[in-house]
């Protein structure tokens, strides 16, 4: 849940998304200005994280597609692909990132069945 | 590979027998638990002279299939009770593939008190007295040395530790890695069995082997070619865990709420920045010196998650630091200090223990007051007691369900006996249920390889939420049978998941080697086939469906910040293993 009154959202990013965030602004996580609901997509545009380089984010914990709405005073963190272990799935990423560039592989083959 | 080794600890006696026809179609799990089940009275007692203990390579190893190297070791578990399978890298299971060997039973148990080293080469396989020197507390990284400078430097090693020795129920079979270090067969206290009979080590040397012999050499190169082309161009095994390990599911699971911490009171903690894989890899990359951010457990691992990481002067402190161990000294017991964690994780593989079990009970032992919360320094000091063994490193080494007793405490976080590793069951339900219904106690790794049309239901999981979960974790539980049968490490999901051309070249690869045509249904059938076995063993000693349930504090104890409880009924999760 969005805190109530805030003006900022804290940032994280995960994999060689924490270096880059901890090169670009000094630390993790990155308290930054949100005054209006943006979408994940414009968020990623913001900070110039490249779309493909993200799987999910994590919006107050939860899995959520790119396109979701961030609101003042929420947590959000940026995933890029490389959650190993059938996590992927257990913890959701596979209902949201169905039309993600960065799931180039899950998209191509997701009417395709593995087994 | 058709010999089948049997050696008699009673007799002290050694035969070798062409492979029985019913096990010549199997590897791995499938054929030490088709055999725990064939020839081990299900209610034995684990460290009594009824139990048998076997090692199986899987069913592409010694082959150059990548990461095929993976051994299966089986027998009833003196933790659980129930049937055991557990795996490991290192260079065994390629060798005794090389020699032909299709497993390696040890029975029976001496009268006398004298530890005894295996021998095994391609001329002979001899019993002799363990040099007393790696006796007695001796650690497993000197213990190796002494083995290795004693029967060569090349061969491969088994070892059960000092936890072995003294048949503590947390106590694992090391496996000497190419380097001479250290990988387990951790979970469930293989290496008190081993113990038990007086097997201190196995020594094996395939000098003078020849290759494995493949029916259609040039179609197993191209499925292999296929198949190590999945494996490398997919995000995770090919990117991820080689730069970040496993570690890096730290950030990832405590973003998620479902990171267990402080003995599975929270699902998030705020020191995770010191613990993640991201830090860990940062470390390893500053220190430099013997610093590997990327490692393999066994030749031919293409994968490569496993690292060094070096103490502040860059000196080798720990391999194979993986993410459940750090968590569960890190969040489970809020220790905030990546380099005690690895000093202990050291102590752990040097004594022989299961380094998931050990940390698990330091949090609940913590919990009962036994140790303080977040004292790196204390813990360390006593998981060394096990090498002793102290009393305090008797309970340690007893596990997780002993010190809950120990302590008087309720929430003890096993299943079936076993800790539950660093995925919490409320948040992320999927996990929980094939922690209360795997086969041999609570295990992540029991859960983890799809096996049929699973991504439909995958994409409509919330793990919050209970639906498609009983199929999921169905999936998910044959679907692994099924690959830790071939010696596939189980790290090659990640790139088989999402490729079936991946997956298909995993059985063709199969279909090469054996001269078979199996499809991906029969692929299926044999992961359930290995679970119904199993399944059917632990009803024999005794198991029924009232022990395929979480620990109730789950059910009243709400995990935030999600706040959530384990809400499936006795008859959804019974729903699991009706197949």
């Amino acid at each position: 849940m969005a805190e109530e009154g805030k003006k900022t959202i804290e940032v994280r990013g995960f994999l060689h998304l924490d270096k880059t965030f901890r090169e670009k602004y000094g630390k993790i996580p990155l308290v930054y200005n949100l005054e209006k609901p943006i979408t994940g997509i414009e968020l990623a545009k913001m900070l110039e994280v490249p779309q493909e380089e993200i799987e999910v984010i994590f919006v107050n914990g939860f899995v959520q597609s790119l396109d979701y709405t961030i609101h003042p005073g929420d947590r959000v963190a940026f995933l890029p692909p490389g959650c190993p272990g059938p996590y992927r799935i257990a913890l959701g990423f596979y209902g949201k990132n169905q039309d993600n560039e960065a799931n180039f592989r899950i998209k191509a083959k997701k009417d395709e069945n593995p087994g | 590979m058709n010999k089948f080794i049997r050696i008699d600890m009673t007799s002290l006696g050694v035969k070798i027998e062409e492979t029985p026809e019913k096990y010549a179609g199997l590897g791995g799990r499938a054929l030490t638990s088709s055999f725990v089940a064939d020839e081990v009275k299900p209610t034995c007692h684990a460290l009594g002279k009824n139990n048998k203990l076997i090692f199986a390579p899987g069913l592409l190893s010694g082959t150059s299939a990548p990461n095929s190297g993976r051994i299966s070791v089986g027998a009833k578990s003196p933790l659980t009770g129930t049937i055991k399978e557990s795996n490991s890298g290192g260079s065994f299971s390629q060798k005794m593939a090389r020699m032909g060997i299709k497993a390696l039973v040890i029975e029976g148990m001496p009268a006398n008190d004298k530890f005894y080293v295996i021998n095994i080469n391609m001329n002979s396989v001899t019993i002799d007295e363990a040099p007393p020197e790696i006796l007695g507390g001796t650690g497993n990284y000197k213990a190796i040395e002494i083995l290795s400078a004693k029967y060569g430097e090349k061969v491969g090693i088994a070892i059960a530790g000092p936890a072995g020795e003294y048949r503590l129920p947390t106590a694992n079979i090391s496996f000497k890695d190419p380097e001479g270090n250290i990988r387990s067969a951790g979970r469930g206290g293989l290496g008190a069995v081993m113990g038990s009979k007086k097997i201190k080590a196995i020594v094996i040397d395939d000098t003078g082997a020849g290759q494995v012999p493949i029916a259609d050499l040039e179609k197993f190169r191209a499925a292999s070619k296929v198949f190590a082309q999945a494996l490398m161009s997919h995000p995770v095994s090919g990117q991820g865990l080689a730069t970040y390990g496993t570690d890096v599911l730290i950030n990832i699971l405590n973003e998620a709420g479902g990171l267990p911490s402080y003995n599975f009171t929270a699902g998030r903690i705020d020191h995770n920045d010191n613990i993640s894989g991201e830090t860990l890899n940062a470390t390893i990359t500053d220190r430099g010196g013997d610093g590997k951010v990327s490692h393999g457990c066994h030749p031919g691992c293409i994968i490569k998650c496993s690292q060094w990481y070096p103490d502040k002067e860059g000196k080798y402190i720990t391999s194979g630091f993986e993410y459940e161990t750090i968590w569960a000294l890190g969040a489970d017991s809020g220790i905030k200090d990546l380099d005690d964690i690895a000093y202990i994780d050291r102590a752990m593989d040097d004594i022989g223990v299961d380094s998931i079990e050990i940390a698990v009970a330091v949090a609940t032992a913590m919990d009962g007051g036994l140790l303080t919360w977040g004292d790196g320094k204390a813990v360390l000091d006593a998981v060394k007691q096990i090498a002793i063994p102290t009393p305090l490193g008797r309970i340690l080494g007893g596990g997780t369900a002993v010190v809950g007793k120990v302590c008087g405490l309720y929430r003890v976080p096993v299943v079936k006996d076993q800790g539950i590793p660093a995925y919490d069951p409320r948040p992320v339900k999927g996990i929980g249920l094939t922690y209360a219904t795997g086969t041999m106690g609570a295990d992540h790794t029991s859960g983890y390889c799809i096996a049929g049309n699973i991504l439909n239901v995958g994409a409509k999981i919330d793990p919050l939420k209970k639906d498609g979960q009983i199929e999921y974790a169905r999936a998910m539980q044959i679907g692994t049978a099924a690959v830790d049968s071939t010696g596939m490490c189980l790290f090659v999901y990640f790139g088989i998941a999402d490729s079936p051309d991946g997956y298909q070249a995993l059985i063709d690869m199969i279909n090469a080697q054996y001269g078979l045509s199996l499809t991906a249904a029969d692929v299926d059938k044999l992961g359930e086939s290995v679970l119904k076995t199993e399944r059917a063993f632990n009803k024999a000693a005794g198991f029924t469906n009232a022990h395929d349930r979480l620990p109730e504090f789950f059910e009243y104890e709400p995990c935030p910040p999600h706040n959530v409880v384990w809400d499936f009924t006795p008859e959804e999760i019974d729903e699991v293993y009706n197949f």
